[in-house]
């Protein structure tokens, strides 16, 4: 890490060598924005908006770029998807802070500013795109590594041939109903009740949003069991459960 | 988002099972049978680790402690929990309650840094910026893994992983920061 690179530049013969101690959460902690790189509007999975007037807009834009107008942004909270990279840019830097700023008060968790706008865009060698806005942002978001997917965790409940439902929320939750072709052990219990779980199938973890599931996962891991989690929101009540992407 | 009546209830539930002594406590003696807790109670009552999740949910947060994760529970009184942040170092302080460890207090493991390097505060470095590289005469190294620079890094930043600039030394700076002419500044994903 930083402090580590440090060290080697100290050694190779640097003599001005600082640590930024507070580091990318200190940054935005402080209310400052934080930039994508040019390989990241080319070719991420993210939400790009071009937050100029629509006449601006239409006689040039990067593309994929949606248009929402900075003066028209703060109704538009719906139409953002919250757990996508969304990276802004604007005329100027303080119009792109703007929108980055609101978006970050919605919940936006990767939010990140283009800087220079067409300008940079185009100096950098890049082509930009001409007319309308598309009509709705559409984000899919890409399953990690250890992901299961919606459709391949559901064709589990219904066949457990080679893999388990392991459900590690609390006792109370389980209370208000249960998935098909599920296993219940709470998290803190996942240590000393790993025996219990079957070595030839592969474990599907959930919980109600994820965040137990990957902590779950580190202990089956840990144990040499095969698992993937399920990052979706599962919500119970009188013995029905839902689960929404 | 949607705040069904059901999700408020679960937190309440759960402390209430945990005061109560819930059915998922009834093993007790179980613990003081873990030798892990044992073993890392070398310093009294504290993790030190790099915090590997948090749920808000069953009010748990979990640490890596030589290879080991550890669950801890916390609640309203925990103090520091900006600091649980998933992938950050951090020391955890814990007091056991019946056979749960109920974290007190998160603090931020913060790195030592070598020998004559110093730290810069967020306000400097942001004056810097304004000036820009040339007339602030800096150099500014994202440290990190080269996706995390690429989907949001600070203003004016150069990406060198450590692993990388491990390897390659000063290959891949800028001439003048080769030559020595600039204040070189690093940094990375948080206190680690």
């Amino acid at each position: 890490m930083s402090p580590k690179s440090a060290g080697l530049a100290k050694k190779m013969g640097h003599t001005d060598v600082r640590v930024m101690l507070a580091g990318i959460p200190g940054w935005k902690k402080a209310g400052k924005s934080v930039t994508a790189s040019e390989k990241f509007v080319q070719t991420g999975n993210i939400v790009l908006v071009d937050l100029r007037s629509k006449e601006e807009y239409e006689a040039g834009h990067i593309p994929k770029a949606h248009n929402i107008p900075l003066a028209s942004l703060a109704a538009k909270e719906d139409d953002i998807p919250i757990k996508a990279p969304v990276v802004v840019y604007a005329d100027s830097f303080v119009e792109a802070q703007q929108g980055y700023n609101l978006m970050k008060k919605w919940g936006v968790k990767t939010g990140s500013i283009w800087p220079g706008g067409v300008t940079s865009w185009t100096d950098k060698g890049n082509k930009l795109a001409t007319g309308p806005t598309p009509a709705s942002i559409s984000w899919v978001r890409k399953l990690g590594k250890n992901e299961v997917g919606l459709a391949e965790f559901k064709k589990a409940m219904d066949d457990g041939a080679n893999q388990l439902i392991l459900d590690v929320r609390t006792t109370d939750e389980v209370k208000d109903g249960v998935l098909k072709n599920s296993k219940h052990i709470p998290l803190d219990e996942i240590e000393k009740r790993v025996g219990e779980l079957p070595k030839g199938k592969e474990m599907l973890i959930h919980c109600s949003t994820g965040a137990r599931a990957e902590m779950a996962k580190a202990a089956l891991d840990k144990a040499g069991l095969k698992s993937r989690v399920l990052i979706a929101d599962v919500e119970c009540e009188q013995g029905k459960c839902e689960i929404t992407d | 988002m949607h705040n069904k009546p059901l999700r408020r209830w679960i937190p309440f539930l759960l402390i209430t099972g945990l005061l109560a002594g819930g059915p998922s406590l009834s093993g007790s003696p179980a613990f003081a049978a873990d030798p892990a807790p044992q073993a890392a109670a070398q310093d009294a009552n504290a993790f030190t680790g790099k915090i590997t999740g948090k749920s808000n949910k069953a009010k748990t947060i979990s640490i890596e402690v030589k290879g080991k994760n550890e669950f801890l529970k916390f609640d309203d009184k925990t103090k520091g929990m900006d600091h649980a942040v998933e992938g950050e170092a951090a020391i955890v302080k814990f007091e056991l309650r019946g056979a749960d460890r109920f974290a007190t207090s998160v603090e931020p493991k913060l790195a030592a840094l070598p020998a004559g390097v110093t730290e810069m505060k967020v306000d400097e470095l942001a004056k810097l910026i304004a000036m820009g590289p040339e007339e602030g005469k800096y150099v500014l190294v994202d440290s990190r893994p080269a996706a995390r620079y690429h989907e949001g890094h600070i203003p004016t930043a150069i990406s060198l992983p450590d692993t990388v600039h491990a390897e390659t030394g000063d290959a891949y700076l800028p001439a003048d920061a080769r030559l020595k002419k600039t204040t070189l500044i690093f940094y990375c994903g948080g206190f680690t």
